[in-house]
């Protein structure tokens, strides 16, 4: 802009620069009302799938997941709370709460013979046989989401993961890098022994022992002395239910 | 589901660490929990009376695992039993024990409830057709360990509800039951 001298070029910058930003603002109005439009529409179109899929989401478990990595990509959580139009469309918040009540009654009670780490798996099928009755079969994917929603509580739950298997903790004991590596040693056959530890993590006997004792006193593990070649077996019901068969081929003695 | 006749096995009873007594006070606690179930849920339905700790015992072990109990740890479940009064040393040496799935207070009303039942008031039965008889049979009373149904005889007859008499031989000791 050429300057002009005087009162009424300065009256005209201003006057410009008034224009400038209203035509700025306007373009801004129009960007948020398409934008809210386009939210609206796809509101619209994801509640409209979701009641079209109603009864897929909730039978299914597979396609619920689906559902759930679709919704966590646009960023709604239909857990985040249990009265917005998901919860009433869905009854999906319920049915997660349900789970979670469900599984913290099954860790406890389980707590005695596992020391408070059970595995995922095993888990899942102790909750699928709680719930034969209902309709909704449990996937592992639900589990997870059920245990996240009891993070909320404080109340400890967490999953780790311990080779190629995911454990389910609720008890406040920390594991440490070697109970971790034990765990997953012990996934081959349920149990490990002190050799075997020496030999596969080239770990002192001293080590070994130190870690296989805490794991004891946490009631994690179980000791077996009734083998024939007299070597002492540290068995964990954690990673080799004592309850169910899957996830496991048997006790090989 | 393994099985032991037509009883059905717990799992824990193919879970090798279950035959060795555990050393940390809490898991001990569970595994002592479950045999006192095991024995003493195995003995009432196979109608075992009497324990003998050296003697072979389907419970002691299990071949298809390869884990049997020790003898100390026979002796603590069994005194576990002993301790809530579902058991009893039959001698000092604890060699011997008898199972009561029911106690003998139990087992007193329980032939109470039979006389009532089957109309045996004022009648008289040996003591071994109570515990062999037809009368009996298809009841908790069928093969009832002798001395056992003595001892609850007795503590009847100490109520006035039935009276004992001696026979030429134990094999007809009798009872009358009152009205």
């Amino acid at each position: 802009m050429r300057r002009r001298p005087g009162i009424a070029g300065l009256q005209s910058a201003a006057a410009s620069r008034e224009q400038y930003r209203q035509v700025g603002e306007n373009v801004a109005r129009i960007r948020t009302d398409l934008m809210k439009e386009q939210l609206t529409t796809f509101r619209s179109q994801l509640e409209e799938f979701a009641r079209k899929h109603k009864n897929d989401i909730r039978k299914n478990p597979v396609f619920r997941s689906q559902f759930h990595e679709m919704c966590s990509k646009v960023g709604v959580d239909p857990l985040a709370s249990n009265k917005g139009f998901w919860a009433e469309l869905l009854g999906i918040g319920d049915f997660y709460y349900e789970l979670g009540v469900q599984i913290v009654d099954i860790c406890l009670s389980t707590r005695s013979h596992n020391g408070g780490l059970i595995n995922l798996q095993e888990l899942c099928d102790l909750l699928c046989q709680r719930r034969k009755g209902a309709r909704e079969s449990v996937s592992e994917d639900d589990c997870l989401r059920a245990i996240s929603k009891l993070k909320v509580l404080g109340s400890g739950f967490e999953v780790i993961s311990v080779g190629k298997k995911k454990l389910v903790r609720s008890v406040p004991t920390e594991l440490n890098k070697d109970h971790n590596e034990i765990l997953e040693v012990a996934q081959a056959h349920g149990y490990v022994t002190i050799e075997e530890l020496e030999k596969r993590l080239s770990w002192s006997s001293g080590r070994a022992i130190d870690a296989l004792e805490t794991l004891l006193k946490e009631g994690l593990a179980m000791i077996d002395d009734g083998h024939k070649d007299g070597k002492r077996r540290y068995w964990f019901p954690c990673v080799a239910s004592i309850f169910s068969a899957s996830g496991f081929d048997g006790f090989k003695p | 589901m393994q099985k032991l006749g037509d009883f059905k096995l717990p799992q824990f009873f193919n879970y090798p660490p279950f035959f060795t007594l555990q050393p940390v006070k809490e898991t001990r606690d569970n595994q002592v929990k479950l045999w006192k179930e095991l024995i003493l849920g195995y003995c009432r339905s196979q109608r075992t009376f009497v324990i003998g700790l050296e003697e072979d015992f389907p419970l002691f072990s299990n071949p298809v695992i390869e884990r049997s109990l020790s003898h100390e740890a026979r002796e603590v479940f069994l005194s576990a039993l002993v301790n809530e009064g579902r058991a009893e040393w039959m001698d000092k040496g604890h060699k011997k024990c008898l199972l009561l799935w029911l106690r003998i207070q139990e087992w007193a009303d329980y032939i109470l409830n039979f006389v009532k039942e089957n109309g045996f008031e004022d009648s008289v039965m040996t003591i071994e057709e109570i515990r062999s008889g037809i009368e009996t049979r298809g009841t908790e009373l069928a093969g009832i360990d002798r001395g056992l149904l003595v001892r609850a005889l007795k503590l009847l007859e100490q109520k006035g509800k039935v009276a004992i008499f001696k026979g030429t031989s134990t094999d007809d000791d009798g009872v009358k039951f009152s009205a």
